[in-house]
């Protein structure tokens, strides 16, 4: 379970990313984020790992997030980055998942048999030993969300995982999140990609949580999105305003 | 594929063979690093005329590469790339150091001739043998390794992310290249008046790309692990490796020193 709340994200020039937001995802759910650019859903992504300094309180798994909890907390939880190659930095794909498993102090013949799992779960085996430079988006896509499944987090994060993208690769991605057991926060801007992972939708605008519900109901009002500045599925351009 | 990102893939292609599996590669990490370490140990213990007395050691090169199954091109190639620097540093004493040395037939080999011979091949073999050690060994490992032999952190932490950073900024000098190389008049190199900016605008993107590599190792747990990995014991195989090969090092550099009175020179 991840538990949110009063969490406020205060960038250095003071302008506020995130601003008193709490929510509360249930084990096993998908929750999409939603909302225009600069709407605050990477900080708020983020700021759950630690990565931004925040203010409020982040629980995941009951563990509430602190510097000393730090090393537990990045355990539960995993990000994959709106762009893989922030993700991929080691020369081969093994090693790139094998990266935080080592950090964690896995046993080498532990590693190696997690990591041929998540290939094989992925259906990227034949990456093993390949460099990211020779690997497609999808691909990459793929191996970024590997580095994170082989920690065997509890809560994914995603943010954008649909950029960058071909039809059949996102086609792809659809099917391996709706697979995996996790609870998943994703922020993107395809709602239709939305739709078909995540049972439930918050819409952010300027930091705080302008709407939550259940995704058959945000994704579609036109009305509701139109004041965040996001087009809703079967808008077509059309705009109220 | 650029030329820059080609040069990325080949930087990177020693370490896609460390991925392999061989006798060699399924050694010990610590008793290659050894192994290579005291090789080059006895090649740098050599004075500057002794050549025939390192010639046996090329062989060790060639049969890692051999047991390794490592294309010998690879290793070549970049080992020719520490050519023109040990020749530009030897090729003074072949002017200044010019007494006969050896006599074959009708040509004088001098000293200083001899003593560039020696650095070629000294430098050579040194830097083969530590390409072929990266080759055989993955990086990770090697530094580990060199983390367990209590090396100063800060050494090993920059070795590291040097190693990491050198493939992100020459990712976002490929792509910038491509970029303005499309747009640009002649469609070939940076111009000279656009080389200010481009380097400059490289390095702010490359630290920003840094800045989220970063972000994304600590994410996956970079630099919470204090590296306390139980080492795996050495097995039979290892202990005969380590003790052959710096058995014959130390007995050919036995051979060849004028404490032995049949020495090579």
């Amino acid at each position: 379970m991840l538990k949110i709340a009063n969490l406020t994200v205060t960038y250095p020039d003071e302008t506020i990313g995130i601003d008193n937001v709490s929510l509360s995802v249930k084990d096993g759910d998908s929750v999409a984020l939603i909302g225009a650019n600069g709407a605050g859903k990477t900080s708020l992504i983020m700021s759950l790992v630690g990565a931004l300094p925040s203010s409020g309180s982040v629980f995941a798994e009951g563990i509430k997030l602190s510097a000393d909890t730090l090393n537990e907390i990045r355990t539960k939880i995993g990000v994959v980055f709106q762009d893989p190659d922030d993700q991929l930095f080691m020369p081969t794909i093994y090693e790139n998942i094998a990266f935080g498993l080592y950090n964690m102090g896995v046993e080498e013949d532990e590693i190696k048999l997690r990591i041929d799992a998540c290939l094989a779960l992925l259906n990227i085996t034949r990456l093993r030993d390949k460099t990211a430079l020779k690997i497609s988006g999808g691909e990459k896509r793929l191996v970024a969300l590997a580095t994170v499944l082989v920690m065997e987090p509890s809560i994914m994060l995603f943010d954008e995982p649909t950029a960058f993208l071909d039809p059949k690769a996102r086609r792809n991605l659809i099917q391996v999140l709706n697979a995996l057991p996790h609870t998943k926060l994703i922020a993107t801007h395809d709602l239709s990609f939305a739709a078909e992972t995540c049972s439930r939708s918050i819409l952010i605008k300027n930091g705080k949580i302008f709407a939550d519900g259940l995704s058959e109901n945000v994704l579609y009002d036109i009305e509701l999105m139109d004041q965040c500045g996001v087009e809703a599925i079967g808008a077509n351009g059309r705009q109220l305003k | 594929m650029t030329d820059m990102s080609k040069k990325i893939a080949e930087m990177y292609s020693l370490e896609q063979l460390s991925a392999q599996s061989s006798y060699i590669h399924n050694l010990h990490p610590l008793v290659k690093i050894v192994s290579t370490a005291v090789y080059i140990l006895c090649l740098l213990s050599f004075d500057r005329y002794t050549f025939l007395g390192m010639v046996p050691y090329a062989l060790y090169p060639l049969l890692v590469i051999f047991l390794a199954k490592i294309p010998i091109s690879i290793i070549f190639k970049r080992t020719l790339i520490a050519l023109p620097f040990c020749l530009f540093a030897g090729i003074s004493n072949v002017f200044i150091d010019r007494e006969t040395a050896v006599q074959i037939g009708m040509f004088a080999i001098s000293f200083g001739m001899l003593s560039l011979f020696v650095i070629l091949l000294r430098t050579l073999l040194c830097v083969a043998a530590v390409l072929i050690l990266v080759a055989v060994t993955p990086f990770r490992e090697l530094t580990e390794e060199l983390r367990r032999l209590h090396l100063p952190n800060i050494f090993i932490t920059l070795l590291e992310m040097i190693y990491r950073y050198i493939g992100v900024l020459l990712e976002e000098a490929a792509t910038m290249f491509t970029a303005y190389r499309l747009r640009s008049r002649f469609g070939k190199g940076v111009e000279m008046k656009h080389m200010g900016s481009f380097v400059g605008q490289l390095l702010l993107r490359s630290f920003d790309r840094a800045e989220r590599v970063y972000g994304a190792m600590k994410c996956r747990g970079y630099a919470l692990h204090d590296f306390n990995h139980i080492r795996n014991p050495f097995t039979l195989g290892d202990w005969c490796f380590l003790l052959v090969t710096c058995g014959i090092f130390l007995l050919l550099r036995w051979y060849a020193s004028p404490y032995n009175s049949q020495g090579v020179f």
